[in-house]
């Protein structure tokens, strides 16, 4: 066999992915009530097509915008609109959100026949992609059908589908694939038709070769998909390292995939896809992981969104241990929370429950200038010069040493031996940088 | 649920295990096979130079932080490793007030007055070491008897294998074989580079320090010492070389950051070693070497900045 693709730089976490991907997906039981904000995208915010009282049907619309990058929200459950108010979200940030209550007796999502989905053409899709509200359900929670919208003077002749799950402990992606194959490869051979590409690979990493194993037999007749695996390092799944990884093709500082001719999707937004244009199904639910040594039972569901976070512990047997961390999304990237109050959205890919004896616990300290951060550094940035410049006030230094380049991966963070925490200093130093921009003009 | 102790923290959530006190650690372990042959050949003058720097370096460290109303730091074991790479640096003989110097130099100098550990811009042990050598007149008791606990070794007694080095005198010199496994001369460390490169090795695979420094200035001494015709075999294996190379100039803090800056870095330092060792005074040739490498890392920083992924050199 060919030996596994990667990228320069990067780190090998500890990744736990055992904890949870034995576990085939089970869906998470209907919650009271569910909490759906009504942005969960990168992009405009949607207006409530609903108001308190109204009776909501599963896949209904609830949420939608005129703007171009944004997506609408849908009912996850059959219920009754109780209000709609500003909650915080699992950043924090208080987005305007509709709260459902439940009904007691939920129907199962009446399947739409769509159309012939080989027939389907490159608008059609795009807009399938736009009405189910389709969003990157990898973390970013971009717009689909804005991605599939590249540039007229950008070709794009290659889809590649993000299979890596490069975040330590989620296993989401993997049980899709073991569970949802055929579903990935027709929606991957969707977003292709839809951006007019000529070949579509699906890039997993090495520790998962029965998925490799999977999808390879089940496109064994395809000669426009393959699978190749990839290295098991963090951060393969970044755009950027994926692509040079799979292709050698960089995608300049500031740029997207679509100069070098490249689409690159999740998993889930994949099979999302497929069901949206063979189902007419939209995106009300999604796969997670919910795992960590603080999850008594940890497991792959399929909950509804706006689920909120406590009843998926619940259902995978509540906490175990000394839980000091519960992060929604993976331990590299996610966001900590305080509680269990936080709501599933599209973006949602696990909620990880760390415990006391496996969290390192430091205080910063001064750079000693070991340069790990520069050697994991996928972006070949000095995270350390950011951090330097950062804690100066010295926005345009922090600029030149590539505070925008900066995706958040963490690798620098998780080498750094004075337990620098330098994506803090990198949002920081993002929003001064564009605070100045924004005065100049 | 039980929620009450959850942290919430900046991303990422995991980090390695290898934090600045474990990285000392590994230097300390790393010394250990040249600390035991030392020790082996020096018997208790070894041990007494030993425990002279790193207990006033350590005493240092404790006394500034106190007076300065700062956290004392010494868990994170760096001043213990000073103190350690101090006295290998030290010669047997040595009168224990030029310890205490040295010691004093290095931390409250040079790394506590310079802002601490990762603003000093001079490796301090080195920096206490020439210090002495220049200004308290050790080199008169070099390999005299004008020193404290001068009885006891009589290992030193004729010249050190330096004195050997020039154009033709190597050969006078001690065996290879001896300067890698036992060769005693100068410093406490210098009882063969073999124990050091074994220390050099172990950091290296626990990825502590990087090839790129220890590399570049062995090849530079040995290639340019062949083109001065000077025996390059020799002059990588005796005096301080080794322990230069491997534990002074890949010293994190003051040390250059990026590859290539590293590389001139070695190059520079490896050119000095050979240019003072040949033309000058060979002892301490090392120390300064690298002393005078220290003061180019600033502009190295910022001549060598990597190029970004993907960023396209402006044609
Ligand atoms: S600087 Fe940014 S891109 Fe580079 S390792 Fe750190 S978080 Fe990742
Ligand atoms: S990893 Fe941390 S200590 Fe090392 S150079 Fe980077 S910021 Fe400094």
């Amino acid at each position: 066999m060919a030996e596994a693709k990667t990228f320069k730089g990067g780190i090998h976490p500890p990744y736990n992915k055992e904890l949870a991907s034995g576990k085939a997906i089970k869906r998470a039981p209907v919650p009271a009530e569910v909490i759906i904000p009504l942005q969960q995208h990168i992009g405009a915010p949607n207006e409530a097509l609903v108001s308190a009282g109204d009776r909501v049907e599963v896949g209904q619309k609830i949420g939608s915008s005129d703007a171009f990058v944004s997506a609408p929200v849908h009912s996850s459950v059959a219920g009754v609109v109780k209000e709609v108010v500003d909650v915080p979200n699992f950043t924090g940030n208080k987005v305007k959100s509709v709260v459902i209550t439940t009904d007691a007796e939920q129907p199962e999502f009446a399947k739409k026949p769509g159309k012939d989905i080989d027939s389907l053409s490159a608008d059609e899709i795009r807009e399938i992609a736009k009405e189910a509200g389709l969003v990157g359900m990898g973390g970013a929670a971009f717009p689909t059908h804005v991605k599939l919208t590249p540039p007229k003077d950008k070709p794009v002749d290659l889809v590649i589908i993000n299979a890596c799950e490069c975040e330590p402990f989620l296993t989401c992606d993997h049980r899709q694939m073991l569970e949802k194959g055929d579903d990935l490869i027709a929606g991957a051979r969707l977003l292709k038709t839809a951006v007019g590409a000529g070949k579509v690979i699906i890039g997993i990493e090495a520790n998962k070769m029965d998925a490799v194993d999977a999808i390879r037999s089940k496109a064994s007749g395809l000669s426009d998909v393959e699978v190749e695996v990839l290295e098991v390092k963090y951060p393969e799944g970044a755009e950027k390292m994926l692509i040079f990884a799979l292709t050698g093709r960089k995608v300049p500082p500031g740029k997207l995939p679509s100069e070098v001719g490249c689409l690159v999707q999740n998993v889930g937004t994949a099979i999302a896809l497929y069901e949206a244009a063979a189902w007419g199904k939209p995106l009300y639910e999604r796969v997670l992981t919910v795992t960590g040594p603080g999850i008594r039972e940890p497991g792959n569901l399929l909950a509804a969104i706006g689920t909120p976070i406590s009843d998926l512990i619940e259902a995978c047997g509540g906490f175990v241990g000394n839980p000091v961390k519960l992060i929604m999304g993976g331990p590299m990237t996610g966001w900590a929370q305080s509680g269990t109050t936080a709501n599933v959205v599209k973006g949602t890919s696990g909620v990880v429950v760390l415990t006391s004896d496996v969290v390192e616990m430091g205080e910063e300290t001064d750079c000693v200038r070991c340069s790990k951060c520069i050697e994991a550094c996928p972006m070949f940035l000095s995270p350390n010069f950011i951090v330097q410049a950062a804690k100066r006030g010295q926005w345009d230094k922090a600029e030149m040493w590539g505070a925008l380049d900066c995706f958040e991966c963490g690798c620098c963070s998780f080498e750094c031996p004075a337990f620098i925490p330098h994506v803090e200093y990198v949002r920081k130093a993002k929003a001064e940088i564009a605070a100045l921009k924004k005065k100049k003009e | 649920m039980a929620t009450d102790n959850l942290v919430q923290t900046p991303p990422p959530h995991l980090r390695s295990k290898e934090q600045t006190a474990v990285a000392m650690r590994d230097v300390l372990i790393a010394l250990a096979p040249v600390t035991i042959a030392a020790l082996v050949a020096f018997t208790y003058n070894a041990l007494f130079v030993i425990a002279v720097c790193v207990g006033s370096c350590m005493f240092f460290e404790w006394a500034v932080r106190k007076l300065r109303k700062k956290k004392v730091t010494l868990r994170d074991g760096s001043a213990a490793v000073t103190g350690l790479l101090l006295a290998l640096l030290m010669p047997a003989q040595i009168h224990w007030l030029n310890m205490i110097i040295a010691s004093f130099i290095a931390i409250v100098v040079i790394k506590e007055l310079m802002g601490g550990l990762g603003r000093n811009i001079f490796n301090p042990a080195l920096f206490g070491y020439v210090f002495i050598i220049t200004c308290s007149g050790i080199l008169a008791s070099w390999t005299g008897h004008l020193g404290f606990l001068s009885a006891g070794f009589d290992g030193v007694t004729g010249a050190t294998p330096l004195a050997f080095i020039g154009p033709g005198l190597e050969s006078m010199g001690p065996s290879y074989g001896s300067l890698l496994f036992a060769n005693y001369g100068g410093a406490i460390s210098e009882v063969g580079a073999f124990w050091v490169l074994l220390g050099g090795a172990y950091l290296i695979y626990r990825k502590v320090i990087g090839w790129v420094i220890p590399t570049t200035i062995l090849a530079t001494v040995f290639v340019l010492s062949y083109i001065v015709g000077s025996d390059g075999l020799y002059q990588i294996l005796a005096g301080g070389v080794m322990l230069g190379a491997f534990f002074m100039a890949t010293d994190w803090v003051s040390s250059p950051m990026f590859t290539w800056g590293q590389v001139i870095f070695g190059l520079i330092i490896g050119v000095c070693i050979v240019l003072i060792r040949v033309f000058g005074a060979p002892t301490g040739a090392v120390a300064y070497s690298i002393i005078i490498g220290n003061c180019f890392v600033p502009l190295l920083d910022k001549v060598f900045k990597p190029k970004r992924f993907g960023e396209v050199v402006a044609a």
